[in-house]
C-alpha cells in the first residue's frame, strides 16, 4: 500500500506533532477537519452519471489534492444468452492513473487499482444497496451499470475521495425510460398494400402491434421512448454509502490525512456508511489497514466516532448534490426554453 | 449507418457545420494537475486530451537508461468512458501502444535529451474524451505540457488530421468522418518548417496525398499561432503572479523583473 516513502525522523516527527497538546498538523488543520472538498457533477458528456471529485486542491492556480473523476454507463445485457443478471447488476472498476502515482512501477499500480476495485465493487455492488431500476425486461434484458473511477492524482485520503465521487456519480445517474414492445403477427394473416387502409371497428379487434398496456412478461423487446430527458434517476440514490477512513495513531484518531500523515500512522480504519432516508445509519463495509492493532472496546467507540463524522460528511455531501442538482436542472430548462 | 451521413453537401458544409478547410474549437489549459512538472490539457471540439510529465528524472529502471541522453516514456492512458461504447483499454493494448509509439517517434527528434544524460522524461497521457483526432490531440498537448514543464525543445510540434472526400479535402476531422474517409495526420514543427510525422492508415491516391499534405502544413501554422498564445498569456500570468507576491530577494532584482516582462510582451 506504501504509496510514498518516509524517513523515520519525517515519520516520528508527524507523529509527535499529532500526539502534541493541541495537536499540530503541517496545514494547520484540526484532528477532525477535512481539506476543501471540490465537487462538480456531469463531467463526462457521453457517460450516463458523471462527477469529478477533488480533494485539498491549493487555491488559486495551483494544482494538488486528490483528484478523482468518476462515470457510470449503462448497457443492456441480454439475461437468457448473455451474462445478464435479473434485476441488473452493477460492476465496479478504479484505474489509477500514472500520473498519481509517479513512482511506483505499472506492476504496483495495477496490485492497488485492484484493491481500490475490490472494496468499491464489494460495497457498492451489496444487494442491500441495488437500485430497484435496473431491470429492463423480466428474465429478457436488464442494465449493467458500470461504474469507472480514475484517481487522477493522489495526496492521500483515496478511500473517502473515491466514495464521493462514486456517490456523486450514481446520483447523477439517469437511466432512460424504456417501453417493453411485443410483435405480433397480423391474425387475417394478409400481408398486401391494401391493408393500409385499417378501419375503426378493425382496428379495436386486433389490437395494434406496439401496444404496450399489458407490458406483460410475453413482452420480447423494448424502445426508448423520447423525451425531454436522459431518464429517470438511479432508485435508492440517497443510500449510496459514504466512507470515512479514521487514522489512527493511539490515543488520537484524525481524518482526511495527506500522503505523509498516512503513511505515518499504524493504523488506518475504513468505515463506511448508508444514511438511507427514514431509518438508522447502516455500516456498509469496514477496513482495517495496517500494521497496528486495537481492541474491541476502542474498536467499538471509533466506530461510534466514525459513524458521527460520516452523518457531517454525508450531510454536506448531500447538501452540495442537491445544489448541483438545481444547477445542471436550471441550466437545462434554460436552454430548453431559450431554443 | 454511413451511408445516411453526409460527409460534404452541396453548399460545402460539413456534418458538423464546419467548412472545408475549417478546424475545431481549440481549448488549452494549461494549469498544474497535482503534482506534475508539467501538465496542459487541450481539447479540439469534443476530443479531450490531458497529458502530464514528470522529470528529467531518474529513470525506474537503471538498466533502461542511455549514457548521453534522457530517454522518453510514454504511457496512454484511455478512459473507459471516452467513447460513446463503454471499452476498457488495458496498457497492452495495441492500439494504445501504437499511439505511445507514435508519440514517442514524434517527439525523440524535437525533445533536447542530449542535455539530460542517464535520465528519464515520464509523459502521461490521459484521454478524456474522443471524437476523432487523438493522435493530433496527444501530440498538441504534449507539446503544451512539455514546455510548461520547461523541458527544452527545438521547437514546438503542432499535429492536425485530414481526410479526403471524393476529391475535396478536409481538416480536423470527426469520428464519424475518420470512419468514412483515407485520412493522415501530420506533425510539423512550423519554425522550422520539418514534418515529424505522418500517418495514413488507408490507400490515398498520390495527386491527392500531396494537396492534403500541403494543407495539413498549413494547418499546422495556425494550430502554432493558438498554442503559442496559450503559452505567453500562461506565462504572462505567472510573470504577473510573481510581481504581485512580496519580493523574496533584495530591490535590485527589481530591474530584471520589469525586463523579463517587456520581453515577454515584445515577443
Amino acid at each position: 500500500m506504501a504509496t510514498v516513502t518516509i524517513s523515520k525522523a519525517e515519520r516520528s516527527y508527524i507523529q509527535t506533532s499529532l500526539q502534541a497538546k493541541p495537536p499540530l498538523r503541517a496545514d494547520g488543520r484540526a484532528l477532525l477537519d477535512y481539506r476543501t472538498v471540490l465537487l462538480e457533477t456531469g463531467v463526462a458528456p457521453l457517460a450516463n452519471g458523471s462527477a469529478k471529485l477533488n480533494i485539498g486542491k491549493t487555491s488559486g492556480e495551483g494544482g494538488g489534492g486528490t483528484e478523482i473523476l468518476a462515470a457510470t454507463k449503462l448497457e443492456v445485457e441480454d439475461i437468457e444468452n448473455g451474462e445478464g443478471v435479473e434485476g441488473g447488476r452493477i460492476s465496479c472498476s478504479v484505474t489509477c492513473s500514472p500520473s498519481a502515482y509517479p513512482h511506483i512501477s505499472s506492476n504496483a499500480l495495477d496490485d492497488l487499482q485492484y484493491d481500490y476495485t475490490t472494496i468499491l465493487q464489494q460495497t457498492l455492488s451489496h444487494p442491500t444497496l441495488h437500485p430497484p431500476n435496473l431491470g429492463i425486461l423480466p428474465k429478457k434484458r436488464s442494465w449493467l451499470l458500470s461504474l469507472d473511477l480514475v484517481v487522477v492524482s493522489d495526496s492521500g485520503n483515496v478511500f473517502d475521495a473515491l466514495f464521493m465521487a462514486a456517490r456523486a456519480a450514481l446520483w447523477d445517474t439517469k437511466v432512460p425510460r424504456t417501453r417493453p414492445v411485443q410483435y405480433r403477427a397480423n391474425p387475417s394473416g394478409r400481408s398486401s398494400g391494401d391493408n393500409m387502409q385499417v378501419d375503426q371497428e378493425n382496428d379495436q379487434e386486433t389490437t395494434s402491434g406496439f401496444d404496450t398496456r399489458q407490458m406483460a412478461a410475453t413482452a420480447a423487446d423494448f424502445e426508448l421512448p423520447d423525451y425531454w430527458d436522459e431518464g429517470e434517476t438511479l432508485g435508492g440514490r440517497e443510500k449510496w454509502p459514504v466512507c470515512v477512513t479514521l487514522n489512527i495513531l493511539p490515543p488520537v484518531h484524525f481524518l482526511d490525512a495527506n500522503v505523509h500523515e498516512e503513511a505515518s500512522v499504524p493504523l488506518r480504519l475504513l468505515l463506511a456508511f448508508s444514511f438511507p432516508p427514514n431509518s438508522s445509519a447502516n455500516l456498509q463495509a469496514m477496513r482495517l489497514l495496517g500494521p497496528g492493532e486495537l481492541d474491541l472496546a476502542q474498536m467499538k467507540s471509533l466506530i461510534a466516532y466514525g459513524q458521527k463524522y460520516a452523518k457531517d460528511l454525508f450531510t454536506a455531501l448531500e447538501v452540495k448534490l442537491r445544489e448541483e442538482d438545481t444547477r445542471r436542472n436550471v441550466k437545462a430548462r434554460t436552454r430548453f426554453a431559450a431554443r | 449507418m454511413s451511408s445516411r451521413i453526409e460527409i460534404l453537401n452541396d453548399g460545402g458544409y460539413r456534418s458538423d457545420g464546419r467548412r472545408q478547410y475549417e478546424l475545431r474549437d481549440i481549448t488549452i489549459d494549461l494549469t498544474p494537475q497535482g503534482t506534475a512538472d508539467g501538465s496542459a490539457s487541450i481539447t479540439h471540439g469534443l476530443t479531450q486530451v490531458s497529458v502530464s510529465i514528470f522529470g528529467p528524472r531518474e529513470a525506474k529502471q537503471r538498466s533502461q537508461t542511455l549514457h548521453d541522453r534522457a530517454i522518453l516514456n510514454v504511457e496512454v492512458n484511455v478512459l473507459p468512458f471516452s467513447t460513446g461504447d463503454r471499452r476498457r483499454r488495458g496498457r497492452s493494448d495495441r492500439r494504445i501502444l501504437e499511439l505511445a509509439a507514435s508519440i514517442k517517434s514524434t517527439f525523440e527528434p524535437v525533445v533536447q535529451t542530449s542535455l539530460y544524460p542517464r535520465s528519464q522524461i515520464d509523459i502521461f497521457v490521459s484521454v478524456l474524451q474522443q471524437d476523432g483526432g487523438l493522435l493530433q490531440a496527444c501530440i498538441n498537448a504534449t507539446t503544451l505540457a512539455l514546455a510548461s514543464a520547461g523541458v527544452p525543445m527545438f521547437d514546438f510540434v503542432c499535429a492536425v488530421s485530414g481526410g479526403v472526400h471524393s476529391a475535396a479535402p478536409l481538416l480536423d476531422l470527426t469520428t464519424l468522418e475518420e470512419n468514412d474517409l483515407p485520412h493522415v495526420t501530420v506533425a510539423v514543427m512550423p519554425r522550422t518548417k520539418k514534418v515529424t510525422l505522418v500517418t495514413l492508415e488507408t490507400r490515398l491516391h498520390v495527386d491527392r496525398f500531396a494537396d492534403i499534405f500541403r494543407l495539413a502544413c498549413d494547418a499546422g501554422q495556425t494550430i502554432h499561432a493558438e498554442m503559442r498564445r496559450a503559452v505567453k498569456e500562461r506565462t504572462r500570468t505567472l510573470v504577473a503572479a510573481m510581481g504581485a507576491g512580496p519580493r523574496a530577494g533584495p530591490g535590485e532584482h527589481m530591474d530584471r523583473d520589469v525586463v523579463m516582462d517587456d520581453t515577454i510582451i515584445d515577443y
